[in-house]
């Protein structure tokens, strides 16, 4: 599974994630060097959408490891069928010739593989997500980054069982927290930030193609506006700019002004807070400000 | 294109060995096995193109947002253009030249009884950035000195000692030369080619770096950013759930039978159900006497940042007495709005410092605030009147409460000079940030 840079680039936009050419090489050289590839940004910039996007222009699978607190190895790597073993010494408890072994318990007929064994398991080089990295505890952190560097890991009643393939690994996470000086050393580094305004126009196109040109650089402007609101609580992800941009469609709308702002900004601002502080930083007389700004380039 | 013009023979490696040293000097870390894997990717892209060159180090050397800005900047010095790096070794040496003249001029005016002072560089370079009414200041105490009567030569350790503990205590204008200090040891080393132009452009990096009581209007945008991020980090490491302990609730009957199948229904091992989870409360207790005067925008800063982010925010201020400061900061408006009533309708801004009759007060009138459920963030710099009985009412806050976080705006350096802060420290977990750099190393490794 050997991909060019500009395959890569195709790639890119034969699937719609529109990204700049950095960011493609970055994840080129995650393909090449084979190495996890650690992405950072704010919520709502496109990182798990990388790990999706990746695993369809490489056509393989996607494998996802969504990470929480309290998540263990039993949930991330593998664990024992109980059940399945207890059923099995019953079943034979009273068959004399049929004496259950203990190396029969322990067979790979009984692990229950979770998301890392499967992709260190897999026949395919699949890609690995492993989703929100920054959620999970320290402890677990630390032993992700041991099986992160040889990709084997040893199970005591079976052994040690190395990588058929290395997976592509990307690893997302908010920066909620300070990762692991090891995990970090182990990966390659991708921050995602918003896109361009030509950027987000391209993106708003891709995914919503009946927007009309006039409206995607409106409604890109508007939140690069919203964006640049340094106190906002939460700011409009990409997800939400093409959530607005579907109903605006859907609503037949060809051009935005600051009443049609304010009255579908529930599907952009998701708290009264940042609602209210819209209303007295920005209000409808300063949308309608961003809108002339660009008046030249939405009719080109 | 890029390598270094000293040197035109020098192979890429070491070029990449260099780089990644003056990474390190700026406080980047930066592993071996980082340095092989930008070996590696530099091997795979295109080394014409500068876009691509720069892009395969940054992915492998650079490894949070923090340290973006520098390895740009970094990266610009280093890899420069025949052109850029004449004009900016040009700069260097006339920076290099004006230093050496201000320390010259600086040493000539210090001097006692026709003989110079013993005076390191930093202390000589920390005078000449003094505003001139303060070094005026300082030559007529000298003049004074010396002319005084039966003064001889053995006063000079004296006076030294006096000069020294001054330059010390007027830091205010010499901040910029300490902070900016650590960031140029490259230039100063001479592996920077380029010669350094980093005063200039001051962007978040920068700025996280800067004490915090330097930082200007034109940047308090930026610096305003920073802090609403690490008060959103603070409330997120202060409210993690930790994992519970085994017997942390009720029992769980139907994981314990289900976790115990292995044993063959033997119940070995108990199971509980986690506890309900109480709401934190965040008690934020900040110094606003007179000598905290020069952090009181970070103070509000903070507080508004952290307003943003906890619901359930107590603010109060002190100096000399305690003052509820919740209902103003949780009034709706922008930050300039905060500040304006802060300042305007603060009863303690400004005052001398009692700690100890604060925290009183805070007992006292506040029982409900305080609880097992609290965690105090205490921003001062622990100077205060009657120490000894200030110690003791922070005794008693500690048994009442959580955990006490004691953030101080002294460095580090300075901690050793001051019998508050070593008491203190013994009884509360304290953290030295008069930069957001440090306040965000506290957020990320010690909460």
């Amino acid at each position: 599974m050997t991909v060019t840079l500009p395959e890569l680039k195709k790639g890119f936009e034969r699937v719609g994630y529109i990204c700049d050419d950095s960011t493609a090489l970055t994840v080129f050289l995650t393909l090449e060097l084979k190495k996890p590839l650690l992405i950072e940004g704010a919520p709502g910039v496109g990182k798990t959408e990388m790990g999706k996007v990746l695993a369809d222009i490489l056509n393989t699978n996607l494998i996802r490891l969504q990470c929480y607190e309290g998540l263990d190895e039993t949930k991330a790597l593998y664990e024992w069928n109980y059940q399945r073993q207890l059923l099995r010494i019953q079943m034979n408890r009273n068959l004399e010739e049929e004496q259950v072994k203990e190396e029969d318990l322990f067979s790979e007929q009984y692990l229950m593989e979770r998301p890392l064994l499967k992709a260190i398991q897999a026949e395919e080089k699949p890609v690995l997500l492993i989703d929100e990295v920054d959620k999970c505890d320290p402890e677990f952190e630390a032993f992700l980054f041991e099986v992160l560097s040889d990709f084997q890991v040893s199970i005591p009643e079976l052994g040690t069982i190395r990588a058929n393939q290395i997976p592509v690994v990307a690893l997302t996470s908010n920066n909620e927290r300070e990762l692991s000086d090891g995990l970090k050393r182990r990966c390659l580094y991708l921050c995602l930030d918003f896109p361009s305004l030509e950027n987000e126009v391209q993106i708003i196109k891709a995914k919503v193609p009946e927007t009309a040109d006039r409206l995607a650089w409106d409604i890109a402007r508007v939140v690069a506006r919203l964006r640049r609101q340094g106190d906002l609580r939460k700011k409009p992800s990409i997800a939400e700019t093409i959530d607005w941009a579907r109903a605006l469609v859907t609503l037949n709308h060809s051009r935005l002004d600051g009443k049609l702002v304010g009255e579908t900004l529930n599907l952009l601002l998701k708290n009264r807070a940042d609602q209210e502080l819209f209303r007295e930083e920005i209000g409808r007389q300063g949308i309608e400000e961003v809108l002339k700004q660009g008046g030249g380039e939405a009719t080109r | 294109m890029m390598l270094s013009e000293k040197n035109p023979g020098r192979h890429l490696e070491e070029n990449l060995v260099t780089f990644t040293n003056l990474l390190r000097k700026e406080g980047i870390p930066v592993s071996t096995s980082e340095t092989m894997d930008a070996l590696r990717a530099l091997q795979v892209v295109d080394m014409s193109s500068r876009k691509e060159f720069k892009t395969a180090l940054q992915v492998a050397l650079i490894k949070n947002q923090r340290n973006r800005d520098y390895f740009n900047r970094l990266f610009d010095y280093f890899f420069a253009s025949p052109e850029t790096r004449s004009r900016g070794e040009e700069k260097a040496a006339a920076y290099k030249k004006q230093y050496a003249e201000q320390l010259d001029r600086a040493d000539s005016e210090l001097k006692f009884k026709g003989k110079s002072l013993q005076l390191t560089p930093s202390e000589l370079a920390r005078y000449s950035t003094m505003s001139s009414e303060q070094r005026a200041r300082l030559q007529d105490f000298m003049h004074k000195t010396e002319t005084g009567v039966n003064v001889e030569e053995r006063f000079r350790p004296i006076l030294e000692a006096v000069v020294k503990s001054h330059l010390r205590y007027c830091r205010t204008g010499s901040n910029q030369e300490r902070n900016t200090g650590s960031r140029t040891g490259a230039q100063a080393s001479g592996d920077m080619p380029g010669g350094s132009d980093l005063e200039s452009g001051r962007n978040n990096a920068v700025i996280s770096e800067m004490d915090i009581q330097s930082i200007t209007s034109t940047e308090l945008p930026e610096a305003e950013q920073l802090l609403q991020r690490l008060s959103k980090k603070l409330a997120v490491q202060l409210f993690r759930r930790r994992r519970s302990g085994p017997r942390s609730g009720p029992i769980d009957l139907r994981r314990s039978l289900r976790d115990n199948m292995r044993y063959g229904g033997i119940i070995f091992k108990l199971k509980h159900r986690p506890k309900r989870r109480t709401r934190e409360q965040i008690l934020l207790l900040c110094d606003v006497s007179a000598s905290m005067k020069q952090y009181s925008t970070f103070v509000i800063h903070f507080m508004h940042g952290l307003r943003e982010a906890v619901r359930n925010l107590s603010c109060f201020s002190f100096s000399d007495k305690l003052e509820n400061m919740t209902p103003e900061i949780k009034k709706r408006g922008g930050l300039q709005q905060l500040l304006d009533r802060v300042i305007r309708r603060s009863e303690t801004w400004g005052g001398g410092t009692n700690l100890g009759l604060s925290i009183r007060e805070l007992i006292d009138k506040y029982p409900d605030l305080l609880n097992s459920r609290t965690s105090v963030i205490v921003v001062s710099d622990t100077r205060t009147i009657s120490l000894s009985n200030a110690v003791n009412e922070l005794s008693k806050l500690n048994e009442l409460v959580r955990r006490i976080i004691w953030l101080n705006p002294l460095p580090r350096e300075q901690w050793a000079e001051y019998r508050s802060v070593e008491l203190m420290n013994e009884l509360v977990e304290m953290w030295p940030c008069n930069t957001i750099a440090q306040l965000e190393e506290v957020l990320s490794g010690h909460l």
